[in-house]
């Protein structure tokens, strides 16, 4: 009996502090939520991340765009939650968090990866007054594969390709040996045409100003599972990465979100080793290790979130699929381009002169590598000699190209 | 009992100590996390969808708490669970098939009905481990979570990947007509909620009015008497395995067809550890878990809140929940050292 | 250094662990501490070294009163006690072990000093012991001989020895018995507590006998005029010394049998070329047949393979040769299972460890027992018959009382409660072991009333009044061998004495 009663108390003692809590009137010192009256007028934005906010990549970039936004539009605001992934957060699904975003008011919601397809989704047919961004993804793209009749939700991708050909280019005219790393993050069709696009650079740039054979060039991608590291689930990319430091591999391009090539590249350079890196995603990539960093390309998603959320604001978005371009005219322009490019340290004047050239090239269009003749990694034909690749062919690219080391699914 | 409520209630002002600590109003933390898990529908109903497999979890953790086994395997009989459950739903739904070879309401069935097969499966082979081969139950149990994670993660990345696509996000989302009917737009399916209460119904009554609960709770205090008093003492503990096998593979398939709706790697979400915590602080007893089940689904639920709304790092409910465990342990330790004695 | 402890008293909780105990140890001689289990000998030494404090009494050192508190403090007095399990830092080497257990607190070691320290007292008693040697790596012996040297190293003036010639070899024991008559002839006094009669023998000068907390007898070995040479005994000798020293731990005259006579004609338990073994013993029974509703009982010095004994007739242990028959059927290798549904049924002496489950209560034992094909318990009528087991074994305790929280009377009453029936083999251990007068004749009552129903009974006590009151034959353990049952009237004091010292 006397363990009963104590029981009982236990539980009512928990009760009771629970109940006090929300009795209590909160305390002068709780910080201030933003004052009533502008609350009509503040635009509420919710932001689904997949992995750290500051993750100096793909989720960084992200929250740099939102701060664009915020400083062209003061009466928007932003609500985070990163880290959204079964990992980090075990019983949360991204749909679940925008459920609760637009509990506290927002009226756009992105989810920032590809992985948030099926939850954007969801979150779209539940929440039909809400504009439902998806950053990359095609459900909004008519003329694509998998479009989704549904029309709050937009899918929101810069048109990366042309800055991984730049990318692949760089670590090209960078390597001396020809033995290039890729550090992949999983595998879908995204990350095949980045790839693709990154060894079609190369494979120009090698040939063209290096004038190497295109035969020594040896192009190797390692896929680890996902964005960036789960400990126990994904393979260790600071692992992966020393394995092609370690394995002659004098370049090793990042393209996953956080930076472990330029850390583990850091390190073997110290050691000794003469290798350099390429970063991915985040402006200051170079940053991480100046000496040995051939470049960067970098999104930029402040121009193409800001027409967005103003035309939310407005009431007249409707779901479009938007591939964003860049500024040829001015890569690095943030009000325009799409993505940028920084030029890294390592990569000497000469060869930034052919860089230029190749950039240069590409935005006139006299460089079109998305051009035949082009075969398949298992040699069946991808675009016959002289034909050009549309941009569903680009998009749905269905396995790697011939050349290229890694698997294509 | 007075060192366990004790140990609670240290927890709770460490707890509070630790949101002062990173800048914050403990009154508000907890003003949030419950506004978080009962401020609207959806937020109940995520509650309800969270309490469910736990209710299955802990309630096949009484049976081994109670044979004196420390199941740590019951991540890994969830995770397995999901697996055999997904295998079937693949089976009867092949991908890209317009509809399923049985009827989907059958499928559904037969597919918690192999989630509980996998658990069992997993269950027993944690057992077998420390029956016959006298290993410590908690290694082989976290071996076997290790393994049933590690075949997740070979069948997502591997055999089951979405098409053209290799992530560890997941295998591609079942067809909606296999997914289990919810609480109108909320995620809390009333399958799911009524198997669980189902099973801490069934757990009460078992551990209070049979007598394979009486022979349980007997091996669990003393082995060697149980045995002496003619006690088959490893068929007891093979069926406590057996039985918690059972529950966490159904908690692992409502995972499945109830909440993801697709195999992910972590598809336990950790709940099977919530749910030894709410055993252990419950002293075994199943009469008590439903509340303690409600409060830290509750508690996960609204820990969304931290981030979201007060800008604070989400580990600390992490922390908190760790604190939780901590101190029910210590609790437990001085129950058992010192409580006999002031009995005296 | 002359120890003398005087009227020492030790409560614990209702126990009475040591009652007005006065012992004197002279300087330069080995003293035997004896006595069974629970006698109150190692209380009385952890008294003397500072492990436990006393309720009242005095301890004196070469005539002046020592205030001893703590194991420190005894050291400083230079007693030096040497535990069962030797106290030392296994992770740790010989010689830092050694180092570590100094008593002079320098902060600076000396690590070549007390090296050479640590060889010359090796040599000194032939002690091979390499100081690098891990501790963990080193046998119970070596790590025994550590603590001496150890223990010397201090400068202690009295060792006191606790069971040190459990789990070391013969050699090892050769050579510890050589240093320690070197150490008394030095002028050390050495207490040796044990209850193997042998090492007594062949080590003391002296041997103090307790029971039940008491001392029952002393008796100066040498004083007597039985010791003519060192450590030799002739054999007659031996036996007599060994049947003074079991006469005191045991008492002087026995009970007279009082059971009525209830065997039948039918041989119940039979058992041919039996061989136990377990890690301390090896033993063998040649032939032994049991008739329906005979009592055996089993004496012996305590740990002498009673109990390895009446496991294996229980079926709880396996023989590694020979065959247990019950009635008709070979019961030999088969699992416990087929023993219980044979009518065997064992009552072990620890009864909350082996017999009785903390934290079950009364009427769930007996629900325990009684369980059968049946799903739900009847509460009522689990309740209805705990209530009248509780009765008819007169249990002070209520149905939903937990078997932990009753007396230990009313413990054994409830496993007696729990016996099945019909029952054809009880095994008991220590049957009344702890209970008061009252209650043991009431156990014996009930036990006799099942030998009249066709039950027969071995049970092994360290309470000789009891085997020979209650026994239709007797068997006697010792020191792994086994004496045929002989007729219990047949028994004198004497007789017994010398079969537990080892003669028959």
């Amino acid at each position: 009996m006397r363990t009963k009663r104590l029981k009982v108390l236990a539980v009512s003692v928990l009760l009771g502090l629970l109940a006090s809590a929300c009795a209590a009137p909160p305390p002068a010192a709780a910080p201030a939520q933003p004052a009533a009256p502008a609350a009509d007028q503040t635009f509420t934005v919710g932001m689904v991340i997949v992995g750290p906010m500051n993750d100096k990549g793909w989720n960084e970039a992200h929250v740099e765009g939102t701060k664009y936004v915020m400083e062209k539009m003061p009466n928007v605001k932003f609500e985070y939650v990163d880290k959204v992934n079964p990992g980090d957060r075990p019983n949360v699904k991204g749909s679940q968090v925008a459920d609760e975003l637009i509990a506290k008011g927002a009226k756009v919601v992105i989810f920032n990866s590809d992985d948030f397809k099926d939850d954007a989704l969801e979150t779209a047919k539940k929440h039909p007054n809400i504009v439902v961004i998806h950053a990359s993804g095609d459900y909004a793209w008519k003329e694509g594969k998998n479009y989704k009749n549904q029309p709050n939700l937009g899918n929101l991708m810069s048109k990366m390709e042309p800055g991984w050909m730049i990318a692949g280019c760089a670590s090209a005219l960078g390597s001396e040996n020809g033995k290039i790393g890729t550090v992949g993050p999983l595998i879908n069709e995204e990350t095949r045409r980045y790839a693709s696009a990154a060894y079609l650079g190369a494979r120009y740039c090698w040939e063209n100003y290096k004038k190497r054979d295109p035969k020594e060039l040896q192009f190797k991608i390692t896929w680890i599972g996902f964005w960036f590291n789960i400990p126990g689930v994904t393979l260790d990319p600071t692992k992966v990465a020393d394995d092609f430091y370690n394995g002659g591999f004098d370049v090793v391009m990042s393209a996953i979100d956080t930076p472990e090539v330029a850390v583990q590249g850091k390190k073997a350079a110290e050691a000794g080793k003469a290798v350099k890196y390429h970063h991915y995603d985040y402006k200051g990539g170079c940053e991480l290790a100046p000496d040995i960093c051939l470049g960067v390309h970098y999104y930029n998603w402040g121009p193409g979130y800001l027409d967005i959320i103003k035309r939310a604001m407005e009431g007249t978005y409707t779901g479009t699929w938007t591939w964003a371009q860049a500024d040829w005219k001015d890569l690095n322009n943030p009000d325009t381009s799409a993505f940028g490019y920084i030029k890294g340290k390592a990569l000497g004047a000469e060869n930034e002169k052919f860089l230029d050239q190749f950039i240069k090239g590409l935005g006139d269009g006299s460089i079109d590598l998305w051009k035949g003749p082009l075969n398949f990694q298992d040699g069946s034909v991808f675009l016959k000699d002289g034909e050009k690749a549309t941009d569903q062919q680009i998009w749905y690219l269905p396995q790697l190209l011939e050349g290229m080391e890694g698997p294509s699914k | 009992m007075l060192y366990r409520v004790g140990a609670f209630v240290i927890s709770l002002v460490l707890i509070g100590l630790v949101v002062v600590l990173s800048g914050a109003s403990p009154i508000t933390v907890i003003g949030r996390m419950l506004s978080g898990a009962f401020g609207t529908a959806d937020q109940i109903g995520r509650v309800v969808a969270t309490l469910s497999p736990l209710l299955l979890c802990a309630a096949g953790l009484v049976y081994t708490f109670n044979a004196g086994l420390y199941n740590l395997g019951v991540e890994g009989q969830i995770t397995f669970g999901a697996i055999a459950a997904t295998l079937v739903l693949r089976l009867l739904h092949p991908e890209g098939a317009s509809a399923s070879l049985a009827p989907p309401p059958l499928t559904i069935a037969l597919a918690i009905v192999a989630g509980g097969i996998g658990g069992v499966l997993w269950g027993l082979l944690a057992g077998a481990l420390h029956v016959y081969g006298r290993i410590s139950e908690i290694f082989a149990g976290l071996g076997l979570n290790f393994a049933a994670t590690g075949i997740a993660i070979y069948l997502i990345f591997g055999p089951w990947k979405r098409p053209g696509v290799a992530s560890l996000s997941g295998t591609q989302p079942f067809d909606e007509s296999l997914w289990l009917g919810t609480f109108g737009q909320t995620e809390a399916t009333p399958v799911a909620l009524i198997l669980g209460l189902i099973a801490l119904a069934i757990t009460i009554v078992v551990m209070r009015n049979t007598y394979f609960g009486l022979r349980l709770r007997a091996v669990g205090k003393n082995l060697r008497a149980s045995y002496v008093l003619g006690v088959p003492a490893r068929r007891q503990l093979l069926s406590a395995f057996f039985i918690c096998g059972l529950f966490a593979g159904v908690a692992g398939a409502l995972q499945v067809v109830g909440v993801f709706h697709r195999l992910i790697p972590n598809i336990s979400s950790n709940l099977g550890f919530l749910g030894l915590l709410v055993v252990m602080l419950v002293n075994f007893d199943p009469r008590w878990i439903l509340p303690v089940a409600f409060f830290f689904s509750a508690l996960n639920i609204g820990s969304l809140q931290l981030p979201l709304s007060l800008g604070l790092e989400s580990s600390l409910s992490g922390v908190i929940q760790g604190l939780l465990v901590l101190f029910a342990l210590i609790g437990r330790g001085l129950a058992q050292r010192y409580g006999r004695k002031l009995e005296h | 250094m002359k120890v003398e402890l005087r009227h020492i008293h030790k409560h614990f909780g209702a126990v009475h662990a040591n009652n007005d105990v006065s012992l004197t140890v002279e300087a330069g001689t080995i003293h035997g501490l004896l006595g069974e289990n629970g006698a109150g000998k190692s209380t009385l030494v952890k008294i003397l070294s500072g492990f436990i404090t006393r309720d009242s009494g005095e301890v004196v050192l070469d005539g002046r009163t020592a205030h001893i508190q703590s194991p420190a403090d005894a050291l400083r007095y230079g007693i030096g006690m040497l535990h069962q399990d030797p106290l030392d830092f296994p992770p740790l080497t010989a010689i830092e072990n050694f180092m570590a257990g100094s008593l002079a607190m320098r902060a600076i070691l000396n690590p070549r000093a007390a090296e050479r320290t640590f060889r010359a007292l090796c040599a000194q008693f032939n002690f091979d012991i390499d100081p690098q040697a891990r501790v963990s790596d080193l046998t119970v012996g070596e790590r025994q001989q550590l603590e001496i040297v150890r223990l010397l190293a201090n400068g202690v003036g009295t060792l006191i020895l606790d069971e040190p010639t459990t789990g070391i070899s013969a050699s090892q024991k050769t050579l510890l018995f050589e240093a320690l008559r070197k150490l008394a002839g030095e002028g050390k006094s050495i207490i040796f507590v044990s209850h193997k009669l042998e090492d007594v023998e062949e080590l003391c000068d002296c041997v103090t006998v307790m029971r039940r907390g008491q001392v029952v007898g002393e008796l100066d070995l040498r004083a007597d005029g039985l010791r003519q040479t060192e450590g030799k005994w002739p054999r007659d000798q031996h036996f007599s010394i060994a049947a003074r020293i079991v006469e005191m731990m045991f008492g002087k005259e026995l009970a007279m049998p009082v059971k009525p006579p209830t065997h039948q004609d039918e041989v119940i338990l039979s058992v041919e070329g039996l061989v136990l073994r377990s890690d301390r013993l090896e033993m063998r029974i040649e032939h032994l047949a049991v008739q329906r509703g005979e009592v055996i009982g089993v004496a012996g010095l305590e740990g002498s393979g009673q109990q390895l004994f009446l496991m294996a007739c229980a079926g709880l242990e396996r023989p590694a040769a020979g065959t247990i028959r019950l009635a008709d059927r070979d019961l030999t290798h088969k699992p416990y299972r087929d023993f219980l549904q044979a009518g065997v049924c064992y009552v072990p002496a620890d009864r909350l460890r082996d017999g009785l489950i903390s934290g079950l209560t009364i009427q769930e034992h007996v629900a325990l027992r009684t369980s059968n094909r049946r799903l739900f318990i009847n509460r009522a009528a689990a309740t209805a018959e705990a209530e009248r087991a509780i009765a008819t074994f007169n249990i002070r305790g209520r149905p939903d009382t937990l078997v932990e929280r009753l007396s230990g009377g009313n413990q054994q009453r409830t496993q007696l409660a729990l016996m099945p029936s019909p029952l054809n083999v009880l095994l008991m251990e220590h049957p009344t072991r702890g209970l008061d007068i009252e209650s043991t004749l009431w156990v014996w009552q009930q036990l006799i009333a099942r030998c009249k129903q066709g039950t027969a009974i071995v049970f092994a006590s360290s309470d000789l009044d009891e085997i020979v009151q209650y026994s239709d034959r007797v068997m006697v353990f010792s020191g792994g061998r086994v004496s045929p049952p002989i007729a219990a009237s047949e028994l004198t004091a004497d007789s017994l004495g010398q079969m537990i010292g080892g003669r028959f």
